[in-house]
C-alpha cells in the first residue's frame, strides 16, 4: 500500500518536472486545450443559457402557448402564429372548465409614460418599446415572477400597473417610494389592419415586481390589470363581441390540469375550433408547450429573441470539434515528443517498469496538463464571457455556485479530455523499444504513428475549411442582404415617431411645410416603412364585392400620398393616391394583382376592396412595381395601401446629401415643439433594415471566431507535427544539404506533404460546407448561390497560414548545421 | 594547388575556459594528391575535414580553394563551388533510406538542375561502372554495407568533383569490403581526383600517397 502512494507520488513528481523541463512544448499543449476547452464551456453556458428559457416556472410542464393555425397563400399551407382573437381565452375558458388557468396577454409597444407629482403635475417623460403588457392576475398564477410589494390581485382592478423594481427605480428613484404613484400612459393598440390611439390613462402603481431573470420571453417592464382602457372597452376595443379576427401582440396561454395531455387538448381544440368558426375559415388553434417557444423561430414570441434548435444542434457540434482539434493537438505534440522522451522510456524499462506502470505515468502526465488547460480555460471564459454577451446581446454569467451544472460540465469535460488526448500517446510512448531506444534508433517504432497524424491533421483542417466556407457564405448572404435592391430608396431616410392629433392634415400639413423650409428633400407620413420585420399588419380582405374574404392576406400600410415620391416607389398602372385624411383609395402591389389571378395590371383598376369587416370599403387606383415588404428572410407578400391620418405613426424624412447634421438638429427642435410632452427619438431607415439580420450578422461573428480559433489550434497541431518531422527527418536534412540542398530546397521538402494533406483536407471539406451551407440558405427567401471563390479562398486561407506555420520549423531544420546531424559517434 | 588553410584555429568555450580542437593548422593539397589525416580520437580529424568540405567554419584562418578565400564568399557563391568541387563519403554511408539506390545517386543531379535527360545517362554511367546496375531500384536497407558505400561513392562522384573527402569510409565495413573501397579510391586518385580521408587505419593509409598526423589538434611533422 505504501509503495503504491510512494509511486503514485513519483508520478505526479516525474510529471511535473517533464513539464517543467519541456516547457515550450507544456506550454502550446496548455494553451491549445485551454482555448479549445474555453470554446467549449463558453457554448455550453449559451446553450444551457438558451434552453434555460422560461424553465424556472414550477408548472412549466404544464404551461401552453395557444398558437393560431392559418392558411395563407404565401406560406405555402399552414403557418401557425401567436396572435389570437381577443374573443378566444373568454371562450376557452367557457368551453373548457376543465382548464385550469387561462391567460389572455397584450403587448404593448412604444408607449409613452408620464411620472406625475402629488399634484397631478406632469414630472418626466418615458418612452418603452416594448416590456409594456396587459394582463390579468391569473398571468402570475401560472408564471413564477415573485412580488416584492403589493398584490398580482390587484390587476383585477382596471388601472393599476405592477412595475419592476428596475423600471421603478428608474422612474422614482426608489422602489418603496413608488407603490400608490400614478403614471400617465399614451400609446396606441392594433386592430386587424389599424392602429388607434387611446386617450392618455392615469395608471396607479400597485405593487412591485422583483428583478426579471434574463432567462424568459417575458421581459416585463409594466404590467397593467387587463381591462384598462382599450382592453375593456366594448365599442372600440378588445371586448368587441363580433370581432374575430386575431390581432398582432395579443397571445393566450393556458394552463393544462395534470391529467390532461396536450395531445388531448388539442383534439378538443380541433372541435371547438370548427364549430365557432364561420364556413370559409380553415383555422384551427394548437397547444405548443412553454418550453418551445424559445426555439420557435417561426412564430416567435415576446421578446423577439429566439434560437432554433438547429442552432443549437451546431453550437454543439462546433464545441465538439472545437474540442476534438484540442486533443488531436495534443496527440500529435505528444506522440512527436516521443523522440524525446524515448530514452527515459528507454531507461525506465531496463530499469523494471512494466507497460501499465508507463501509461500510468503518462496519463498521470496528461491528467496534470489537461487540469492546468482547465484552470486556464475558466480564466479565459471568465475574460471571455463579457465579449460574448457584448456579441450576443445577452447577460450570461459565469457563476458556478447558482449552477452546479457548469462544474459538473467542466468535470466531464477534464475527464473526457485526459481520455482523449491521453490514452493513444501513453500506449505510442509505453510501447518504445528500450534495445532501439537506448541506441537512438527511432525510425522504425515512430513511424508508425504518422499515418494517424497525418489523418489527424487532415481531420483538423476539414473542420477549419469547413468554418472558414460556412463564414464566407453568411458573409456573402449578409451582403446581399445589405446591398440587395429593394425596390425602394432606403438612403439617407429617417424616420422619426410622430404622434396624430384629431384635426385631421392639419398637423402633418404643418410639419411638412416646416421641414420643407428647413431644406428636407421629402416627407411623408406613414404607418411603417416600405420594409418591415415583425412590424408587419396582415389582413383579410374582400375583392370586387366578394362574398368570402380572398384566400390570402395582405400587408396593409396607411401612408399619404408622399410615401411614393418620397421611397421612390414607382407606379405601374393608375396614379398615386390623392392627399386625404381619410380613407378613399387603394395602392396595391404588383403581387397583390398575381395572386388575384389578374393577368392584365389595369384590370384592377377601379375594383372595390373591402376591409376589417367592411369598415373600409374603397376602390384600387393604382399599382405599384413589386419592392421588398417584408425582410429578406421572406419573399414579398401582397401588399395594401391607404392614406388615414389617425393611422401615421412616423415621419420618414429624406435628408439633404449637405449639412445633414444641422438638418437633424432643427427637426429635433421642430419635433420637440409640436410634442413637448413626447420623447424625441429617431431611426435611419438603413440601420433598421441592418437590424432586420441582426442574428445573421451574430452567425457569422460566431463563424468568425470559432474558425479563426479552429485554424489557429490546427496551425499549432501542425506546428508540432512539423517539428516532430524536423527532427524525424534530421538525418536526412543534413544529408541532402550536403549533397547541395538549399534551404528553398528543403522548405519544400517539408512544405509539399502538408499541401498534400491540406489538399486532401480541401476536398473532404468544399462537399460538405457546400451541403450545410446550401441546407442554411433554405432558410431564406433571398438567397446566394456559393460561388466557387468561396472555397478557393477558405482552401487558399488554410494552405497559407498552414504554410507559414510549417515553413518556420522547415527553416529551422533547413538552416541547421549538418555537421551537427551528421556526427560519427 | 588545389586548397591551402593558413593557421586554422577552432575551439570551444568551456565554462568560461577555452578547449582547442584544432590549433594552428597550415596544410596545402596539390590536385591528384592522396591525403589520410590520421590521429587518435579527439584529435580533431573529423573537424578538420568539416572545414576542408566548408561544412564547418575555423574561429580563426584563412581556407583558399582553387584560389578563393572561402571564408570571404557568400554563402551561395561557397554553396556553389562545394557543390560543384566536392564531394563526401561517410562512415555511416548517410543514404537517404526513403529513396531507391537509382534515386540517391541522382539526388546531388537534382540540386544542382541538371537536365532530367542529362541525370539519367549520368546515373547510368555510374552505375554501369560500379557494377550495380541491378540494384538501382533497392532500397538502402536492402544492401549489404558495403554495397550501400559503393552507392555513398557513387553518389559523391556523380557530380564529377575534383575533391572527395571521406570520413572512416571503411570503418563500418569488414576488412574484405573495406580493401575493395580502398581500392576504388586508389583507383580514382589514378583517375585524377584528389581524395582526403580520415582514417584509424595503417593498413587504409598506405593506400594514400601523404599521411598527416593530427594530436590534440596540432599537425606532428
Amino acid at each position: 500500500m505504501k509503495n503504491r502512494t510512494v509511486m503514485i507520488k513519483n508520478y505526479f513528481k516525474t510529471a511535473f518536472r517533464n513539464l517543467i523541463y519541456n516547457k515550450g512544448y507544456a506550454f502550446i499543449n496548455i494553451a491549445g486545450l485551454a482555448v479549445g476547452i474555453a470554446v467549449c464551456i463558453l457554448i455550453f453556458i449559451i446553450i444551457q443559457f438558451q434552453t434555460s428559457f422560461d424553465g424556472f416556472h414550477a408548472k412549466k410542464d404544464r404551461i401552453y402557448r395557444v398558437l393560431s393555425e392559418s392558411h395563407r397563400a404565401d406560406a405555402g399551407g399552414i403557418s401557425y402564429e401567436k396572435n389570437v382573437p381577443f374573443l378566444l381565452p373568454d371562450g376557452l375558458k367557457t368551453a373548457f372548465p376543465q382548464l385550469e388557468q387561462v391567460v389572455p396577454i397584450y403587448a404593448s409597444h412604444n408607449d409613452e409614460l408620464q411620472i406625475l407629482d402629488d399634484n397631478g403635475t406632469p414630472v418626466k417623460n418615458f418612452k418603452e418599446q416594448n416590456g409594456v403588457f396587459y394582463t390579468s392576475p391569473t398571468f402570475f398564477n401560472v408564471f413564477d415572477f415573485p412580488l416584492l410589494s403589493g398584490t398580482y390581485e390587484s390587476l383585477k382592478d382596471p388601472n393599476n400597473v405592477l412595475l419592476t423594481k428596475e423600471i421603478a427605480e428608474t422612474y422614482f428613484g426608489d422602489w418603496k417610494s413608488a407603490v400608490g404613484k400614478t403614471i400617465k400612459i399614451t400609446g396606441y393598440y392594433s386592430m386587424g389592419a389599424g392602429l388607434f390611439q387611446f386617450p392618455a390613462t392615469p395608471l396607479k402603481v400597485s405593487g412591485i415586481l422583483a428583478t426579471i431573470p434574463p432567462s424568459t420571453d417575458f421581459q416585463l417592464k409594466l404590467v397593467i390589470a387587463y381591462g384598462t382602457n382599450f382592453t375593456g372597452d366594448k365599442q372600440y376595443g378588445f371586448q368587441q363581441p363580433n370581432w374575430n379576427q386575431s390581432t398582432p401582440d395579443f397571445g393566450c396561454y393556458v394552463l393544462l390540469p395534470p391529467n390532461i395531455s396536450a395531445d388531448n387538448f388539442n383534439q378538443q381544440l380541433k372541435g371547438y375550433a370548427s364549430k365557432l368558426q364561420s364556413v370559409n375559415q380553415k383555422g384551427s388553434y394548437i397547444l405548443q408547450s412553454i418550453n418551445a417557444v424559445h426555439h420557435d423561430a417561426q412564430t416567435g414570441n415576446y421578446s423577439s429573441k429566439t434560437i432554433s434548435k438547429e442552432l443549437i444542434n451546431v453550437l454543439w457540434l462546433i464545441a465538439t470539434f472545437i474540442l476534438l482539434i484540442a486533443c488531436v493537438n495534443f496527440i500529435n505534440l505528444s506522440t512527436a515528443q516521443a523522440v524525446n522522451r524515448a530514452k527515459e522510456v528507454g531507461v525506465r524499462k531496463v530499469l523494471g517498469s512494466n507497460l501499465l506502470q508507463l501509461q500510468t505515468q503518462f496519463l498521470v502526465e496528461t491528467f496534470l496538463v489537461v487540469v492546468s488547460a482547465v484552470v486556464l480555460s475558466i480564466l479565459i471564459t471568465v475574460l471571455a464571457l463579457p465579449y460574448a454577451n457584448q456579441l450576443l446581446e445577452l447577460s450570461l454569467s459565469f457563476n458556478t455556485f447558482s449552477n452546479p451544472a457548469i462544474i459538473l460540465f467542466i468535470f466531464a469535460i477534464t475527464i473526457i479530455v485526459t481520455a482523449l488526448a491521453g490514452f493513444y500517446p501513453s500506449i505510442v510512448l509505453s510501447r518504445l523499444n528500450p534495445v532501439n531506444t537506448l541506441k537512438s534508433k527511432l525510425k522504425a517504432s515512430t513511424t508508425k504513428g504518422v499515418s494517424l497524424r497525418r489523418g489527424l491533421v487532415v481531420f483538423q483542417f476539414v473542420i477549419a475549411q469547413v468554418l472558414i466556407i460556412g463564414t464566407f457564405v453568411i458573409l456573402e448572404q449578409m451582403d446581399y442582404f445589405m446591398n440587395q435592391p429593394l425596390g425602394f430608396d432606403k438612403n439617407a431616410i429617417v424616420n422619426i415617431p410622430y404622434r396624430p392629433d384629431s384635426t385631421g392634415n392639419n398637423l402633418t400639413d404643418y410639419l411638412k411645410q416646416k421641414l420643407l423650409l428647413n431644406g428636407v428633400q421629402a416627407v411623408s407620413f406613414n404607418s411603417n416603412s416600405p420594409i418591415e420585420e415583425n412590424n408587419n399588419t396582415f389582413t383579410k380582405f374582400k375583392f370586387d364585392h366578394a362574398i368570402k374574404d380572398a384566400d390570402f392576406q395582405a400587408i396593409t400600410k396607411f401612408v399619404d400620398d408622399d410615401y411614393v415620391p418620397t421611397y421612390k416607389l414607382q407606379l405601374v398602372a393608375g396614379k398615386n393616391l390623392k392627399p386625404s385624411p381619410f380613407t378613399q383609395e387603394f395602392l396595391v402591389n404588383e403581387s397583390l394583382v398575381k395572386s388575384l389571378g389578374i393577368k392584365n395590371l389595369e384590370d384592377i383598376l377601379n375594383k372595390e376592396i373591402s376591409i376589417m369587416g367592411g369598415l373600409i370599403k374603397c376602390p384600387v387606383v393604382g399599382v405599384v412595381k413589386d419592392f421588398n415588404d417584408r425582410s429578406l428572410h421572406h419573399g414579398l407578400a401582397p401588399l395594401l395601401m391607404a392614406t388615414n391620418s389617425t393611422m401615421y405613426r412616423q415621419a420618414s424624412i429624406k435628408l439633404p446629401t449637405v449639412n445633414i447634421a444641422s438638418t437633424m438638429q432643427t427637426i429635433q427642435k421642430i419635433w420637440e415643439q409640436t410634442f413637448p410632452n413626447y420623447v424625441y427619438e429617431y431611426r435611419f431607415l438603413d440601420e433598421k433594415i441592418a437590424n432586420f439580420y441582426n442574428q445573421e450578422s451574430q452567425l457569422a461573428q460566431l463563424y468568425k471566431i470559432c474558425a479563426i480559433i479552429a485554424i489557429f489550434l490546427s496551425c499549432l497541431g501542425l506546428y508540432g507535427l512539423a517539428s516532430f518531422m524536423a527532427i524525424q527527418r534530421i538525418k536526412e536534412v543534413g544529408i541532402r544539404k550536403v549533397l547541395g540542398a538549399s534551404i528553398a530546397n528543403i522548405v519544400y521538402l517539408f512544405s509539399k506533404e502538408f499541401i498534400i494533406l491540406i489538399s486532401i483536407a480541401f476536398l473532404i471539406a468544399t462537399p460538405l460546407a457546400s451541403y450545410f451551407m446550401n441546407q442554411w440558405l433554405q432558410n431564406y427567401a433571398y438567397q446566394v448561390t456559393i460561388e466557387w471563390w468561396v472555397f478557393a479562398s477558405a482552401g487558399f486561407i488554410a494552405l497559407l497560414i498552414a504554410l507559414l506555420t510549417v515553413s518556420f520549423q522547415a527553416v529551422k531544420a533547413a538552416v541547421a548545421n549538418p555537421v551537427k546531424s551528421l556526427r560519427t559517434e | 594547388m588545389l586548397l591551402n588553410l593558413k593557421n586554422i584555429y577552432k575551439w570551444y568555450n568551456v565554462g568560461g575556459n577555452r578547449t582547442f580542437i584544432l590549433k594552428d593548422i597550415n596544410f596545402e593539397v596539390q590536385e591528384g594528391e592522396f591525403i589520410s589525416i590520421m590521429g587518435p580520437s579527439g584529435s580533431g580529424k573529423s573537424t578538420l575535414l568539416n572545414i576542408i568540405g566548408m561544412l564547418d567554419e575555423p574561429n580563426e584562418g584563412t581556407y583558399n580553394f582553387l584560389h578563393e578565400n572561402v571564408f570571404k564568399l557568400k554563402e551561395k557563391q561557397r554553396a556553389q563551388l562545394y557543390k560543384q568541387y566536392i564531394g563526401f563519403v561517410f562512415q555511416q554511408y548517410h543514404l537517404i533510406d526513403e529513396l531507391t539506390v537509382y534515386e540517391n545517386i541522382e539526388t546531388p543531379l537534382i540540386y544542382q538542375d541538371v537536365k532530367t535527360s542529362e541525370r539519367k545517362a549520368l546515373v547510368a554511367d555510374m552505375l554501369d561502372r560500379f557494377n550495380i546496375v541491378g540494384k538501382k531500384d533497392l532500397f538502402p536497407n536492402q544492401l549489404s554495407g558495403g554495397q550501400q558505400q559503393l552507392v555513398g561513392i557513387a553518389r559523391a562522384l556523380i557530380a564529377k568533383p575534383k575533391l572527395i573527402l571521406a570520413d572512416e569510409p571503411t570503418g563500418n565495413l569488414n576488412s574484405k569490403q573495406g580493401e575493395e573501397i580502398m581500392q576504388l579510391f586508389k583507383q580514382l586518385n589514378t583517375e585524377g581526383v584528389t581524395i582526403i580521408q580520415v582514417t584509424h587505419s595503417e593498413k587504409n593509409a598506405a593506400y594514400s600517397s601523404h599521411i598527416v598526423n593530427l594530436l590534440d589538434g596540432v599537425i606532428k611533422r
